[in-house]
């Protein structure tokens, strides 16, 4: 586990690392920039969140003007968002004071009073608002339909030799998508699934992953995770607009659809809340 | 003196022998070790949904 993507980026470089989970606009600039990854899925849909003072003085995303703003890295979709909605409502970059900052860093600052407002992935605003210090301004969704945050990138070198260990953690990942996302189920394994992430992956209070994952239960959606021309089109376009990728890619030079289409016919994994193993 | 050096002796292979069992991920150092075609692949996240 990691704090922050620079250092899951640098880890994927050294070849510490084969897989990793990173912001999508990241992802794309490290392709850009000639480093042999590939993004092969996606980790979710939604589930980003802008965060200002509960009591603060910001009500409307034009009251944030001059105030400063913590973002996870300015090759993230969570500063992209902060530029759909400056477009909707007149701002520019300039009004802003966006500062990057680790994940697990910005509530405590937004409590401290070091920022005015966060843009991040849960469960940080989630904690906010449990706290008590933190209210959503806008999720996501708000601005950006089919919104996606988190995608998995693979080792070039990894794909060409290992493409079935790949097509493995893809559809590990496509079952725990249907899983989660199970409409009859949801609820119950939203919060079974909160408790054992939280206590064995996160190190983080479950309460605090199944406030996420639950309130409400489309905050965070696992599907669909195929990663489409469409979306990543978008994502390339703010990218150029806001200066942070320098040259035109074509979608096939960052992301291998293959191991989606191989996961397409997939089916939930078959575990309960209980069980001793997941089928 | 004897006693002080069999005392800190004995300390330091308690400390030693719980820090080896505690913080050293073996798994990881196993697998590092193995030929790459054997390895299981590292994927790292960060602790967001």
């Amino acid at each position: 586990m990691f704090q922050g993507f620079p250092e899951i980026k640098e880890a994927l470089m050294s070849n510490k690392m084969q897989a990793g989970f990173m912001v999508a606009p990241m992802a794309v600039a490290l392709r850009a920039q000639g480093v042999p990854i590939k993004i092969v899925y996606l980790g979710h849909r939604y589930g980003s969140a802008v965060v200002v003072q509960k009591d603060g003085p910001v009500r409307s995303f034009a009251d944030l003007r001059g105030k400063t703003i913590a973002i996870p890295s300015r090759f993230s979709d969570e500063r992209l968002i902060l530029y759909r909605a400056m477009e909707k409502h007149g701002l520019t970059d300039r009004d802003l004071r966006m500062v990057e900052m680790a994940p697990p860093d910005v509530a405590g600052a937004l409590a401290a009073k070091a920022i005015d407002a966060f843009s991040m992935g849960e469960p940080y605003p989630s904690q906010a608002e449990m706290a008590g210090f933190g209210r959503v301004l806008f999720h996501a969704r708000e601005y950006w339909p089919d919104y996606i945050s988190c995608v998995l990138v693979v080792r070039q070198d990894v794909i060409d030799t290992k493409p079935e260990a790949v097509q493995t953690l893809v559809d590990g990942i496509a079952r725990s998508g249907l899983w989660l996302d199970n409409p009859p189920k949801k609820k119950v394994r939203r919060e079974h699934a909160a408790d054992f992430v939280g206590r064995f992956y996160f190190r983080q209070n479950p309460k605090l992953l199944r406030w996420a994952l639950t309130n409400p239960l489309d905050r965070v959606l696992y599907q669909p995770l195929t990663p489409y021309r469409g979306d990543f089109e978008l994502i390339v376009r703010l990218m150029r607009e806001t200066g942070v990728l320098d040259r035109e890619i074509a979608f096939e030079e960052y992301v291998d659809t293959r191991f989606a289409e191989g996961a397409k016919y997939v089916t939930e994994w078959r575990y309960e809340p209980g069980d001793h193993a997941a089928e | 003196m004897k006693r002080i050096a069999i005392a800190l002796s004995a300390w330091l292979a308690v400390i030693t022998t719980a820090h080896v069992a505690l913080n050293v991920d073996w798994d990881v150092i196993v697998n590092d070790r193995l030929p790459l075609e054997k390895r299981k692949l590292n994927v790292a996240y960060i602790p967001v949904t």
